[in-house]
């Protein structure tokens, strides 16, 4: 019962900020029309109709499947919005796995030559990638590895290749392997290099930190030097003990990361020309497209909603001294 | 042990496998472009560069720009030529794009008018008409109220159905039916009285009143484009007041290219158009939307762009590339201005605003504003020497200019100052506001305008209000505005009535909002010669009385005409036949033109 009360809630919310902030039809003004332009307009988006009628449009629109049209994009929001969220996350999610594999591995490496020089080094590495800021790193890739060396192109695909498969996911690795196109694949995966590591790599150095310390921790544990004494190679103490149970809090912090490469998108797509959500949403904030903004508050608001309670149910299951709905 | 051993052993495989897949794949894709490879470009690989205001020169070859992949003779996409664009398209409508937005340039090669604009120059040539009209051919009726056009024949439409004067009628219809606010279409409404068709290639058009600008406003408009009506019958048809769907976002024209793809936030596909009644085209084309400018130029520089939308700020970061050609001649059309508002209400000027609402009606206070401003230090510092400081109301390269009629073109601080203190502002001084989108020319002539008038010895402050786009046109679209000045540029037109009616006109679309009659010493005058000038049909007549007008508007000046813009663009050296034309939509390109 809760839950809808709170979409409804947060839909509110949504539709009084965007009445708030700027012009709702901010997209189709241009500095060329006058008033009376402007009246017709107001018109067509319901402007001049009480505020609550208003949201009766909107909410009746959000309800059988409307979201409205975006004017950034020229389609409707609904037709729009898959193929944006799903570039978004395959972004994400490689970005993850960079960060992930760089992160476990700089701190496993640093870890276990704690105060040397490999340690040093490697921290002053995987610290760097949060140093630097992220437009200006990204720019510092383009120019070596697509100006320069033109090892990698920019963007998401190439047109052709693109065009040449189906798209059920939206995901374009993943519809190339269903596909069986190892040349789409490969486009796919070409393209998702730099953006992937420019993002992951500036998530790498709080998953490394985290790593490092935790298996500093684990590694002076009695029963690692147990594991040594009845002469286990070091190697598979590091391995199969001490790591194992570093990753334990290190995991806790790739899940909070995963929320910074989600943020880390909107700059990362508007650099490489991603045509992900983040920069149609920086478009459409820029342009004042109010439609695009509330349906993309209004997803990210309804999603954190449904992630808040599946998180409880977990809880729940997890430790039985939770009983939800008492 | 033996279990450590296997995994070790797996892992070792899987990594070995990982990393020759990523080396085939690399060395794949190289293969890929490598095999593009075609002759060498003709143009050579100096870079040269012209400078704007007329005065060319040519730099020297780049002398070690060790960031350039394809090697001298290398051409990429040899079959396809890539524009790099700033913003995404609104709509791909005539009937409902905006003028001057990102939609015009692709209506600009997939639909055809009845007439163009050529290549050369503001002269008309026949488009999907075969003829200009003029009162000698007889195809203007002695009281230039009719216009005949005769249709070409054997044109046919990209869905494959032929052009007739059907199709010409339905189309100008359907832009004065839907008459969208976001449109140009007041172009066609303010002016044609009935439009009919004669027989299947002929089509005449009867005006309100005669005018001299029908042709250069409203023929060769974008929103006057030629569409398929059965492409629009088949998919929406015309509502009154509302905009089609399917036309937002498809586009079925006559022209040398066809629409193929619209990847929203990606690119826009065209090809090359077989059934082409006229000069084909060479090269498909793809239009890469939305980059930054920063990735213009490395895109450009990386040969992966054959063409960008460019401004002055670019030039610095490209100039001595390799294999990049810079061009700069010619001006656009679209004066940047500082415009005065003399219709400011009680109580609505920003916090801090210490002026009288009737500031502005003292012709000595706008003087003293055009005489004050760094005119110099704009042209060459933000435009970075790109443009000029000699413009008019009516802007150099429109027929009407006057060359000989006077222009504040210099900076005179002692004269702003005597000025203003004859108006009884100096020493005393006066806050008031600027306001103006954010980092674009608009707010660098913006922040000129502050330091011209704060180095007065006055006491005057200028704050400048730089906004996004969106609340900037929010705030213009007011009526009335509730700020004093803004900075903004004017919209490109090919004739000069339209500056006039449109921007200092007393009774026009601007005048009467900003309330330019309070402040013309003779408002009857201004709006009688402007009237005049529309229908005057004789070209000397006319003339001479622009060239009145830009002596009047000298004494009385409703803007400060902060510069005219160059056009500037960037292209690589082995594009041919690149032109542009300042008149036709930015980026002023026609790609049927260019080959690799």
């Amino acid at each position: 019962m809760v839950l809808p009360l709170l979409i409804v809630g947060v839909s509110i919310i949504v539709f009084a900020l965007t009445r708030i902030g700027g012009s709702p039809i901010g997209i189709y003004l241009s500095h060329e029309m006058n008033a009376e332009e402007v009246a017709e307009l107001e018109e067509r988006f319901h402007l001049n109709d009480p505020v609550p009628v208003q949201y009766y449009y909107w909410a009746s629109g959000v309800l059988t499947g409307d979201l409205g049209w975006s004017g950034v994009a020229a389609a409707p929001v609904t037709d729009v919005f898959p193929n944006k969220l799903a570039a978004t996350m395959e972004l994400a999610v490689a970005s993850a796995i960079v960060a992930v594999a760089l992160g476990v591995g700089l701190g496993t490496f640093a870890g276990a030559r704690r105060d040397r020089a490999p340690d040093h080094i490697t921290r002053v590495v995987a610290i760097s990638g949060a140093a630097m800021p992220l437009f200006w790193f990204a720019i510092l890739m383009l120019i070596v590895f697509w100006v320069g060396l033109g090892w990698f192109p920019i963007g998401r695909s190439d047109p052709e290749i693109f065009a040449s498969i189906a798209h059920p996911t939206g995901l374009y690795t993943v519809d190339a392997i269903l596909a069986g196109s190892w040349t789409a694949f490969r486009d796919a995966f070409w393209h998702l290099v730099l953006p992937a590591v420019t993002l992951g790599y500036g998530a790498t150095a709080i998953i490394a930190r985290m790593m490092r310390s935790s298996l500093v921790e684990e590694l002076q544990e009695d029963y690692v030097d147990a594991a040594r004494a009845k002469g286990l190679a070091e190697r598979l103490v590091l391995r199969r003990h001490a790591r194992r149970n570093a990753l334990i809090p290190t995991v806790t912090v790739i899940g909070l990361s995963f929320g910074f490469l989600l943020q880390g998108t909107v700059v990362a797509e508007i650099i490489f020309r991603w045509p992900g959500l983040g920069r149609w949403m920086a478009d459409s904030v820029l342009r004042g497209d109010q439609a695009t903004i509330m349906a993309y508050v209004l997803f990210t608001s309804v999603l954190f909603l449904f992630v808040n309670l599946v998180v409880d149910v977990i809880y729940a299951y997890l430790d039985r001294r939770v009983v939800l709905g008492s | 042990m033996t279990t450590g051993t296997k995994g070790a052993t797996r892992w070792r495989w899987l990594a070995m496998l990982l990393a020759f897949a990523m080396v085939a794949a690399a060395c794949t894709n190289a293969d890929d472009e490598g095999g593009d490879t075609t002759a060498p470009s003709d143009d050579g690989t100096t870079a040269t560069t012209s400078g704007g205001g007329g005065g060319d020169t040519t730099e020297p070859p780049s002398d070690g720009d060790t960031t350039e992949p394809p090697s001298d003779g290398e051409i990429k996409n040899p079959d396809l030529l890539v524009h790099a664009a700033d913003d995404e398209p609104l709509s791909l409508d005539p009937a409902g794009v905006e003028p001057g937005e990102g939609g015009e340039t692709v209506i600009l090669q997939v639909y055809e008018r009845l007439l163009e604009i050529g290549i050369e120059g503001p002269d008309l040539v026949p488009g999907l008409a075969t003829e200009v009209p003029s009162v000698d051919n007889g195809l203007i009726s002695e009281d230039g109220l009719t216009y005949t056009f005769p249709i070409r024949e054997g044109v046919t439409f990209h869905d494959g159905t032929d052009l007739t004067a059907e199709d010409v009628k339905y189309s100008w219809d359907r832009v004065m039916t839907m008459s969208l606010p976001e449109s140009a279409a007041d172009v066609l409404n303010d002016i044609v009285a009935e439009t009919r068709v004669v027989d299947d290639y002929t089509f005449e058009v009867d005006l309100q009143v005669a005018s001299a600008a029908f042709l250069n406003t409203a023929v060769v408009a974008m929103v006057s484009s030629i569409v398929s009506q059965d492409a629009v019958e088949a998919n929406g048809g015309i509502i009154e007041g509302e905009f089609n769907e399917f036309m937002q976002g498809d586009m079925v024209g006559t022209g040398a290219y066809a629409l193929t793809a619209w990847n929203r936030g990606e690119n826009i596909q065209m090809e090359v158009f077989d059934g082409y009644w006229g000069t084909p085209a060479n090269l498909d084309v793809r239009i890469d939307i939305g980059s930054t400018p920063d990735i213009r130029v490395l895109g450009l520089r990386a040969g992966d762009y054959d063409t960008i939308e460019a401004d002055p700020s670019f030039i610095d970061d490209i100039r001595g590339a390799e294999g990049v050609t810079i061009f700069g001649e010619g001006l656009t059309v679209e004066p940047i201005h500082v415009g005065f508002n003399l219709n400011i209400p009680e109580g609505v000027l920003p916090d801090g605003d210490t002026i009288p609402t009737d500031f502005f009606h003292d012709a000595r206070v706008r003087q003293a504003f055009n005489h004050a401003f760094d005119y110099e230090a704009f042209v060459n510092g933000a435009l970075g020497g790109f443009g000029d400081y000699n413009p008019h109301y009516i802007p150099q390269g429109i027929f009407g200019y006057d060359p000989d009629a006077p222009v504040y073109d210099a900076a005179d601080p002692d004269r702003a100052v005597e000025l203003l203190t004859e108006a009884g502002y100096c020493p005393d001084g006066f806050t008031v506001s600027v306001i103006t989108e954010e980092a674009n020319l608009f707010a660098v002539a913006a922040l000129v305008l502050k330091d011209s008038m704060e180095r007065l010895p006055c006491n005057i402050t200028i704050d400048v209000l730089a906004v996004a786009e969106a609340q900037f046109d929010d705030a213009h679209a007011q009526d009335p505005i509730e700020y004093a000045m803004w900075v903004k540029n004017a919209d490109p037109f090919a004739d000069p009535h339209s500056y006039m009616s449109s921007y200092q006109h007393p009774d026009g679309e601007w005048g009467e909002v900003h309330g330019f009659a309070n402040g013309y010493s003779d408002p009857e005058l201004i709006g009688e010669l402007i009237d005049a000038a529309e229908v005057e049909l004789d070209r000397t007549e006319r003339a001479a009385i622009y060239s009145e007008l830009q002596n009047l508007l000298y004494e009385d000046p409703m803007w400060l005409i902060a510069g005219q813009e160059g056009v500037v663009a960037a292209y690589r050296d082995w594009v041919q036949g690149w032109t542009a034309n300042p008149l036709w939509p930015r980026p002023s390109l026609k790609f049927a033109l260019m080959d690799k």
